[in-house]
């Protein structure tokens, strides 16, 4: 229920199993299936998730009603709506589930105690943001500087598995283009090679 | 907006299990109800879906897999059934909202068996420590559920807890089936709610309410 969790958890900073137990007072363990909601914009998200199994999505809705992709997760990552968690404001993101998910929660209450009260949670929930951010920037910077071609190549370095498991309709929205914009620019890029 | 709930009513056929899942089949939120008789459960659903086409219910054979899903898991079970279940549950229903509804009666309903120092509340929360125990419709009878205002008054539905932000989840719940939450206070308190659940029997019995009474604190 919680292997991905820890393995992650292990990877940045490692944990005996005394502390892997006392975290696992603070998780609670949640199936979604394909299409419900983890998140609706308006209600406050009251926790973030780690995705054992499945995938979620974040999106925004326009004025329009389209649907503009800001997040994904697969397994072994973690998503929610940050500025709604921190500071308890209704969220703009909606998250939903690509397929039927596993998932750990780490609630805002829960997440303040392990904060004031393990150190080492405190590291773990640094080096997790710093990876988001540095990921963030990376993303912005080709979203806005790079050509088509370089930003689908750099988007698929950057997330290999995720262009694998998604439909190319919403890894077209990920990156801002429409689906037929994709599709032009990755048959431009196989006519090159 | 608001994001849709999970509910797992464990024990959804009993006369308790099936006035608060019929209640909750009106509101936004899915239910997965539970109990022993899988085919009684089945007619369950059928009979909320007659009766309201957009509810979302289901039957589960499992009551883990129900927990697992669930936000919030509502136990409406005999208290002598509630050990058993704690322990298949335990591990999915870390910090979750669980609803104790039970009432220890002894078998003519007389007296409670559990000791003055302790309660059904406080007893389901020793055995899942991790949860958030929320002690809540015990002092409501079945019937009440269709009956929210007796003789022009709403019905209280009093509640006790450990949890604030559960206690609230819970309110907001007992709101959305018409009910009026009144915070008791912290779980402890689950011994004098569980009392007046047995003073109420007692009265309905002695009064002939036919099972269609409730708490109500009258105030200006």
């Amino acid at each position: 229920m919680y292997e991905l969790f820890f393995q992650k958890f292990n990877e940045k900073i490692a944990l005996t199993a005394e502390e892997e137990a006392f975290i696992k007072q603070y998780l609670t363990p949640k199936k979604l299936r394909r299409k419900q909601y983890f998140l609706q914009e308006g209600d406050v998200c009251k926790s973030i998730c780690l995705v054992e199994k499945g995938a979620l999505r974040a999106y925004v809705l326009d004025e329009t009603g389209d649907e503009h992709i800001t997040a994904f997760a697969l397994e072994g990552w973690t998503l929610g709506d940050l500025y709604s968690f921190i500071k308890a404001e209704p969220a703009t993101w909606n998250i939903d589930a690509l397929e039927d998910c596993e998932l750990v929660l780490i609630s805002k209450q829960a997440h303040d105690e392990l904060m004031q009260t393990m150190p080492k949670y405190e590291t773990y929930i640094r080096m997790l943001m710093t990876d988001a951010y540095m990921a963030l920037q990376r993303r912005t910077t080709y979203m806005i500087s790079l050509p088509l071609e370089e930003r689908y190549l750099a988007f698929t370095q950057m997330y290999p598995t995720l262009f694998q498991r998604v439909p190319q309709h919403m890894i077209a929205s990920f990156m801002g283009l429409s689906a037929e914009t994709l599709s032009r620019v990755r048959s431009r890029i196989s006519n090159r090679k | 907006m608001s994001t849709k709930q999970t509910i797992a009513i464990i024990g959804a056929t009993g006369n308790m299990g099936s006035a608060i899942a019929k209640s909750l089949s009106k509101t936004n939120n899915r239910l997965l109800l539970f109990a022993r008789h899988f085919d009684k459960v089945q007619a369950l659903v059928e009979e909320i879906k007659k009766g309201n086409a957009s509810a979302e219910a289901e039957a589960v054979e499992c009551p883990t897999n129900a927990s697992w899903e669930a936000d919030i898991i509502i136990l409406a079970l005999p208290y002598a059934d509630e050990k058993e279940i704690a322990a298949k549950i335990k591990d999915v229903a870390n910090q979750k909202i669980l609803i104790s509804i039970s009432n220890p009666l002894n078998e003519t309903y007389s007296a409670l068996v559990t000791a003055a120092d302790t309660s059904a509340g406080e007893q389901l929360q020793q055995l899942l420590p991790n949860s958030k125990v929320v002690k809540a419709f015990n002092t409501v009878f079945a019937a009440d559920f269709a009956n929210t205002i007796i003789d022009g008054k709403q019905v209280d539905t009093l509640i006790a807890g450990n949890d604030t932000q559960a206690l609230e989840t819970v309110s907001e719940l007992a709101r959305s089936i018409d009910l009026n939450p009144l915070v008791a206070g912290e779980l402890p308190w689950s011994r004098t709610l569980e009392n007046m659940a047995l003073l109420l029997i007692q009265f309905t019995m002695k009064y002939n309410y036919n099972w269609v009474a409730g708490w109500k604190v009258l105030h200006n």
